[in-house]
């Protein structure tokens, strides 16, 4: 698939250089080319805001702000000052990307943002640099500005061809990034934050990092193409530059084509912009917008995966239709011009792309072949009972403490874990067993207390950070990455783990920790695929990628039947032989008893007892907070 | 009263409850106990129509109320005193207590019932303008209770009563437990406290692991040491 | 004066939009939906009155018959919608701004993209103004502040007063024990839904009043009035009230003692800020 992705660039570069000469040898209607010059533009656009909003769920109402950043820059730098066109081109595209990123940093650094506000944000943003333009006399002050038509290359002769060739460099470029970010830890990067951004930044992301990525890039890309199709226009206004189109055609073609793949928007333009040609030249003009907007309501609401994942389901017979049908159109003569024959035949290709079924691929990555690749991680066979390691202390946490509000959760808890133990924490419910998790793993601060890992203090650092540092830790309900294989979520931590490898290497490297659960079997299953036992499982693995020295269990068990629980508490002693240590959370009391090396019994906020499993099960007060007033059974 | 027989419930493919079957009579008190994970808050969703069996019947006097939505169980005559009290915390005492007695049967009886309430609970009609969140944690108990009560429920089905209350306020909790049963409305009660749990009921069922593992009244219970075993886990 | 004769009448204003806003903000309040299907129904409402006005030659106000009711029911259908596709908050977004866009279309293929005005005869409100000692206030301005006023103390003594007021506080506040004391949470939400659309009825049937008909106007209130359910708090009645008025207030002062085209920016920059430091709004409610 890697190389049938490179193929299909190649074939679009090759396509863009040669056919101005084409054209000059054939002699075909220059409308033709003007039509693909509308196709690579809206294709660069839309690319451009996937990378953003698709790959990472963050969505933008306000392309319309690059768009327009990017035209104006061409505007006043190249249609005013007289600046050469291409360093007004990439000017355009800083300006663009400097947006993006203060756009980012303050939308990004919110904790209070989420996806939805975002996008109600974007929304505005258009409105406000419109304003500013039309305000500023420096900009455009309500006259519009007009742009002359820029030299060419002589190889280009004609000015539509030179505006062909340089739309296609661009879309080349925004097809180019996308294509590049998808098959490397960027694009991957994103896709984690789509799907769970905590358990993301748990792991190792940095989210915020990669997030002004996205930003950036989707600027850069957007402004230049902005600054290109200024040229094409002559001229421009600020009615004409922030208006609804931008905005509203990107989001249909992404959603339309599909939001998660490289391609996925440029199909999108290519179907758009066909329907939109079509109708204007029946004279429907006043249907497109309402057949945009019901083709946005109907693919979010019955197949929002869009059409790429259709095609790929069926790539053979999705290309075999399309071309028997517009060349069979075409050629027949059936229809009065090629336009109209792809349209006929995008619109049958259409169909098939959503008949449930087919082949089934992930999004994202393909099957890997190859022998594993060593991660450095030696797997132990035996059951340990006792501690293994040095014994010093790993982590250590002093009299912390936690409120909620008025509710006092921790109320002053210390607790150590030595190298090499699996110290069991339990406790009757609301004793405060998983906010102590929540504090170590970093996704809140302990209102007071100091915690530290390797006499380092944790305490206000990132949850990427504390990943780093090597605390790993599992969720009582596993939230995997439900767009990644198995194999891939695994491949997720190794890639922005401790001990990062590339994406090819993290993919064969991920196949050794499967196996060490017992996954091995089902690494190309989605999680959505697989039972919960075996996402608790998953969760296990994903969490031992990223190498940690500790590692943190919330309720592996709960709800397992007693088989999947003996598997699973093998798991875990296998774990711990691979020189882990581990803390484990379970109201399963006797399996904790068995596997455990040392309990700590939490009860309302504060320590109870601690000690060996035999001894502390037995603390008359353990057993007062389990069983109630009776402190003595009878027959003890 | 209530009859549940042979409930299995799933989380999407995990099965939380097996086969669970108990009885409640009118008038009595009855426990379930046993430790977290072990499917006490199932058994409470699938009574209450939040969750829905796979298998198995769930039958109220006369009334199979398996399968009805859950917006209509309280009209059926089951009220819930949830886990962690969930008062609707920004509105008053007074506000909580009439929104417990929604359904239309119950609203006929409104003046009956908040009478018999603020007997029951004489802090609450003291603080009947007072919000909700504000109260005290024993004072949210009692409004919980009250707000159920108002429903004038055949059966109260409280979850965790004791849950983060200091011993003393446990103490009233329990006796307004006494109190409720006198009155002649059947208690099925959820507790991780075990001893105290016994004490106030007749029958008693152990729940672990998703399944019944002991059952009968709550005095044998108490002495038998199996009990003790299984939820301490030696 | 000129600052507080912007100021005063910016407030006005505001409250049209805070009118706007409360439908909107009542149902992501309390149904997690964004519904920017709620601006189509404005703006469907203000041409229906258009409409009813000129053919039947009976005073604007009077349309309020036809369109509520009408806007009630499609209200109404479009949260069933929502339910039935299980659609989520971000969804809703989407789905309802492709909504919009479909009815503004629909609406300049009917009746054009000319600005439309109802005439004088018509609309007995035009030309009139008030006076209040030195400030001066267009009647249909003082009309719109006025049903503003009473929708907002309209909704919050349901709320607060009615069995089925404090049923949807309830909801709004535990969902799942809401329903277990019996509320039920599909039919209070179609209810819910439906009042939204009767009050966007009334915002539109204050638009051909106050001025001139054209199909973009959506686009124009989109910013306001998000900035106002931000501002006011997102399901809080008479938040919604108090923002409307400041917003109105600031943008009036800020196109006098600046342009006006920096307003959009100064209320931008005032929700970002609001954001950073009082994401739950302005005006908390007690309690909340």
């Amino acid at each position: 698939m890697r190389h049938k992705g490179w193929l299909a660039l190649v074939g679009i570069a090759v396509a863009l250089v040669t056919l101005p000469a084409i054209r000059h040898a054939t002699d075909f209607p220059m409308f033709y080319l003007i039509f693909l010059s509308g196709i690579l533009f809206w294709t660069a656009q839309s690319t451009s805001w996937n990378i953003l909003s698709g790959y990472s769920g963050y969505f933008s109402f306000g392309q319309g702000a690059f768009f327009g950043v990017g035209v104006y820059t061409m505007a006043v730098l190249f249609g005013r000052q007289g600046m050469s066109w291409w360093v007004a081109a990439l000017a355009a595209g800083i300006a663009s990307m400097l947006l993006g990123l203060a756009i980012g940093t303050i939308a990004f650094r919110l904790r209070s943002l989420r996806g939805e506000i975002f996008a109600l944000l974007t929304l505005a943003v258009p409105f406000i640099l419109a304003s500013v333009a039309r305000l500023s006399k420096a900009i455009d002050g309500g006259q519009g500005i007009v742009i002359p038509v820029p030299e060419a290359p002589s190889f280009l002769s004609q000015f539509q061809e030179f505006v062909f060739f340089v739309g296609g460099v661009v879309a080349l470029l925004a097809l180019t990034v996308a294509y590049v970010m998808q098959h490397t830890r960027y694009g991957w990067a994103l896709f984690t934050i789509r799907d769970d951004e905590d358990v993301a930044e748990g792991l190792g992301v940095p989210t915020f990092f990669h997030k002004m990525i996205a930003i950036g890039v989707t600027g850069l890309i957007a402004g230049i193409s902005g600054a290109v199709a200024a040229l094409q226009l002559g001229f421009v206004s600020v009615e004409g530059t922030f208006n609804l189109d931008v905005p509203l055609f990107v989001i249909v073609m992404s959603v339309l084509g599909g939001r998660g793949h490289w391609a996925g928007p440029m199909v999108g333009a290519i179907y758009v912009y066909t329907l939109q040609n079509r109708l204007a030249s029946g004279g429907f003009e006043g249907w497109s917008l309402i057949v945009l907007g019901v083709i946005l309501v109907l693919v979010m609401l019955l197949a929002p995966q869009g059409l790429m994942a259709g095609f790929r389901r069926r790539p053979w017979l999705s290309a075999g239709v399309f071309v028997v049908v517009f060349l069979g159109l075409w050629l027949l003569g059936v229809t009065t011009d090629p336009v109209t024959s792809l349209a006929a035949a995008l619109g049958v290709t259409a169909v098939i792309a959503f008949i449930p079924g087919g082949r089934r691929r992930p999004e994202l990555g393909e099957p890997e072949t190859g022998p594993p690749q060593e991660h450095h991680a030696p797997v132990g066979d035996e059951p340990v009972a006792e501690s293994v390691g040095s014994g010093r202390p790993l982590l250590v946490a002093q009299d912390v403490v936690k409120t909620f509000g008025g509710v006092r959760a921790l109320r002053g808890v210390s607790m150590t874990v030595h190298e090499g133990e699996l110290v069991g924490l339990v406790g009757p419910n609301g004793s405060g067993k998983t906010t102590l998790v929540n504090l170590i793993s970093g996704v809140f601060p302990p209102t007071a207390g100091t915690i530290s890992l390797d006499g380092a203090d944790i305490v206000g650092s990132r949850p990427h950070r504390i990943a780093h540092l090597g605390i790993a830790r599992t969720y009582q309900i596993p939230r995997p990455f439900t767009s990644l294989t198995v194999r891939d979520n695994v491949a997720m931590a190794i890639m922005f783990g401790r001990d990062p490898l590339g994406l090819d290497a993290s993919r064969r490297a991920a196949v050794e920790y499967l196996d060490l659960v017992g996954l091995g079997g089902r690494a190309d299953a989605l999680p959505g695929e697989i039972n919960l036992h075996q996402r608790q499982l998953l969760e296990m693995a994903r969490a031992i990628a990223t190498r940690p020295s500790l590692l943190l269990l919330d309720e592996a068990l709960a709800g397992l039947n007693p088989v999947e629980i003996d598997n699973a508490v093998d798991v875990v002693r296998r774990i711990r032989g691979s020189g882990v240590s581990i803390v484990l959370v379970e109201h399963l009391l006797r399996v904790v008893n068995q596997l455990a090396t040392r309990i700590v019994v939490l009860d309302q906020g504060m320590e109870l007892a601690e000690g060996e499993p035999a001894v502390v099960m037995r603390d008359p007060a353990v057993v007062k907070a389990y069983l109630g007033r009776q402190a003595d059974a009878a027959g003890e | 009263m209530l009859q549940v027989n042979d409930l299995d419930v799933y989380y999407g493919d995990a099965q939380a409850l097996r086969e669970v079957t108990i009885t409640v009579g009118s008038g009595e008190v009855v426990s379930i106990v046993g430790s977290n994970g072990a499917g006490k808050s199932t058994l409470v969703n699938s009574i209450m129509g939040i969750l829905r069996p796979r298998r198995g019947r769930i039958v109220l006097d006369d009334q199979d109320i398996t399968r009805i939505p859950g917006h209509r169980v309280c009209r059926a005559g089951i009220a819930i005193v949830p886990e962690g009290r969930r008062l609707f915390s920004a509105m008053s005492v007074e506000g909580n207590l009439d929104l417990g007695a929604f359904n239309r049967a119950a609203r006929e009886h409104y003046g009956d019932s908040l009478q018999w309430v603020h007997t029951l609970f004489p802090r609450l009609a003291e603080r009947k303008d007072q919000l909700a969140g504000s109260l005290s944690g024993g004072e949210q108990q009692m409004l919980a209770v009250g707000r159920a009560l108002m429903a004038r429920p055949r059966l109260l089905l409280m979850d965790e009563p004791s849950l983060g209350l200091a011993p003393v306020v446990v103490d009233e909790v329990f006796e307004v437990i006494e109190a409720v049963r006198g009155e002649g409305v059947g208690v099925l009660l959820v507790e991780q406290n075990v001893q105290r749990a016994l004490d106030v009921s007749s029958r008693a069922y152990l729940l672990a692991e998703g399944r019944m593992v002991m059952e009968g009244d709550a005095v044998g219970m108490a002495n038998n040491p199996e009990l003790r075993k299984s939820v301490l886990g030696i | 004066m000129i600052e507080l004769q912007a100021a005063v009448s910016g407030a006005l204003n505001g409250s049209l939009f805070a009118l706007m806003a409360l439908g909107l903000s009542l149902a992501w309040g309390f149904l997690k939906v964004i519904n920017l299907a709620h601006f189509a129904l404005i703006l469907l409402s203000g041409y229906l009155t258009f409409e009813l006005a000129t053919a039947t030659g009976l005073g604007p106000i009077a349309t309020i018959v036809v369109t509520a009711p009408l806007m009630f029911v499609v209200g109404a259908v479009i949260q069933l919608g929502y339910e039935r596709f299980d659609v989520s908050e971000l969804n809703s977004l989407l789905i309802s701004y492709g909504l919009l866009i479909i009815t503004v279309q629909v609406v300049t293929n009917i009746w054009t993209a000319d600005f439309l005005r109802l005439p004088p005869e018509i609309n007995p409100f035009s030309a009139e103004a008030v006076g209040v000692g030195s400030l001066r206030f267009p009647v249909p301005t003082l009309l719109a502040a006025g049903f503003a006023v009473v929708l907002v103390v309209a909704a919050s003594l349901v709320l607060g007063r009615t069995y089925a007021g404090k049923a949807l506080q309830a909801f709004g506040q535990d969902r799942e024990i809401a329903s277990a004391f019996g509320i039920d949470h599909r039919l209070l939400g179609v209810l819910l839904a439906g009042a939204a659309g009767a009050s966007a009825a009334i915002a539109g049937m204050l638009f051909p009043i106050g001025g001139t008909l054209t199909p973009d106007l959506p686009f124009e209130w989109i910013g306001q009035v998000f900035a106002i359910v931000i501002l006011g708090g997102i399901g809080n009645v008479t938040g919604t009230l108090y923002a409307g008025l400041l917003v109105g207030a600031i943008s009036g002062l800020v196109a006098v003692v600046w342009t006006p085209s920096t307003s959009p920016f100064v209320v931008f920059s005032l929700v970002v800020i609001a954001l950073v430091f009082r994401p739950k709004g302005l005006f908390p409610q007690k309690g909340g």
